[in-house]
């Protein structure tokens, strides 16, 4: 249970004012430091890996891929630029992009046509399940919940799917132009309602 | 088919185009600061949803990725100072004929990589600055048919030698150039770049070569494919 414990004191450290700053971490693994990669590994991992673990569904994979992307962060740490975003938004979308490279390229390779089904978007159950609930999961929750239905679907196949805006047109039958409209509709409302600074 | 490139910025941020989309978008992004700006906002709402996913991983990928990084280098800095050992005064008009070499027909800006901030432009044009002043430096170039060029400037007595590319072809599914300098022991990763770069190279007086290859994003311990250049110094 330490890893948990160690999460959840991380999770709930972020909305109450950081007492290690990621963004420095960063910097430091940047110029060689493993003691401070480590520390970076430790605050992201679960997100790394969960967000894979839901791209890529097939858990051995999952963990190759989130693997890959911590290497991939102490190769390129040098590159981060922390006026460009936080250090978990450059982990996070490094992370995303390769867990969705994976599973296009996994499934170009098996000629496996995906199917569309309603049990597309997080299933938030199992995530309450793994301990790492953090009032930003109640956030989420809430702000997807203020979307209209195709806003949502377009934005979580997207994102959890890994599907192009083409695909989630074809999934739902809809003009293209149409879903590049309501995805980006819907990220502007869900940021809005996260309180991110647009 | 012409689309209007901003509208693509929300699909992009969910990882969301098709890879020639992607490319396509990329480059716009490079040159619009509107998109730019709103970007940042967009990563961090699909943070926001990456994150509401979260699940501990085994616990032994903790240790198999703290032993695979304690022997994987990582990519240099394309920055770093070197010691100005001439003086720059006397070296003017061949520093000149150099630089006009070097920056070709995009300009002294050319320098500066967009992204650098003012300070990191300046410690960097007063490293390529020493290079070029050197009474030995030896320039090449060459150009590639799928467009672009690579011109290097090398000077033994200053050990350094400086690489400028310029506009190389895009590489699909996130791979990059590596620039590789070559020397009995092998070759020694300089630097990862996409398309354009100007890269600094120290110990380059001992060296037989530098090469270019094509690379995973960022960048191999060792190069895994053939050489697109090979330039001898
Ligand atoms: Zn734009």
């Amino acid at each position: 249970m330490g890893a948990n414990a160690a999460h959840l004191k991380l999770a709930s450290s972020s909305t109450a004012g950081p007492t290690v700053d990621l963004g420095d971490l960063l910097v430091r693994t940047g110029r060689g430091d493993e003691s401070a990669f480590a520390a970076v590994y430790d605050a992201l991992s679960s997100s790394v890996y969960g967000m894979a673990r839901r791209v890529i569904r097939d858990p051995s994979r999952a963990e190759e891929v989130s693997q890959e992307v911590f290497i991939q962060v102490w190769k390129t740490a040098a590159r981060f630029d922390a006026q460009r975003g936080s250090a978990k938004s450059w982990v996070l979308t490094m992370a995303h992009r390769r867990a969705v490279d994976a599973v296009r390229h996994d499934q170009a390779a098996s000629n496996r046509d995906r199917k569309y089904t309603s049990s597309n978007g997080p299933d938030f159950n199992e995530v309450e399940e793994s301990v790492t609930l953090s009032l930003e999961h109640e956030q989420v929750r809430r702000c997807l919940a203020g979307l209209t239905d195709l806003q949502r679907e377009a934005v979580l196949l997207a994102y959890y799917q890994g599907y192009t805006y083409a695909e989630v047109a074809e999934a739902l039958n809809v003009n293209p132009a149409t879903i590049k409209t309501r995805i980006r509709d819907g990220i502007v409302r869900l940021r809005d309602c996260m309180g991110i600074e647009a | 088919m012409t689309t209007d490139l901003h509208t693509l910025l929300a699909p992009y941020s969910l990882d969301a185009l098709e890879p020639p989309e992607n490319t396509r978008f990329e480059a716009h992004l490079e040159q619009c600061p509107a998109c730019q700006a709103e970007l940042a906002g967009f990563q961090a709402t699909a943070t926001r949803l990456g994150d509401a996913v979260a699940l501990t991983p085994p616990a032994t990928m903790r240790s198999r990725v703290l032993t695979e990084i304690a022997r994987t280098p990582q990519e240099r800095p394309v920055v770093t100072a070197i010691a100005q050992r001439r003086s720059l005064r006397s070296a003017v008009p061949r520093m000149a004929a150099a630089a006009a070499f070097l920056v070709g027909t995009i300009g002294v800006g050319g320098y500066a990589i967009e992204r650098d901030n003012a300070h990191e432009a300046d410690a960097r044009s007063t490293t390529i600055t020493s290079v070029l002043a050197a009474p030995d430096a030896a320039t090449t170039s060459k150009t590639f048919s799928t467009g672009g060029n690579v011109r290097l400037v090398a000077s033994p007595a200053q050990d350094s030698a400086v690489i400028v590319a310029n506009d190389l072809a895009r590489l699909k599914g996130h791979k990059v150039y590596q620039v590789w300098m070559i020397n009995g022991a092998g070759p020694k990763s300089q630097g990862t770049f996409t398309s354009s770069g100007t890269m600094i190279m120290h110990g380059a007086g001992g060296a037989d070569s530098v090469a270019i290859t094509v690379e995973p994003e960022g960048g191999s311990k060792q190069p895994t494919t053939a050489p697109i250049v090979t330039i001898a110094i």
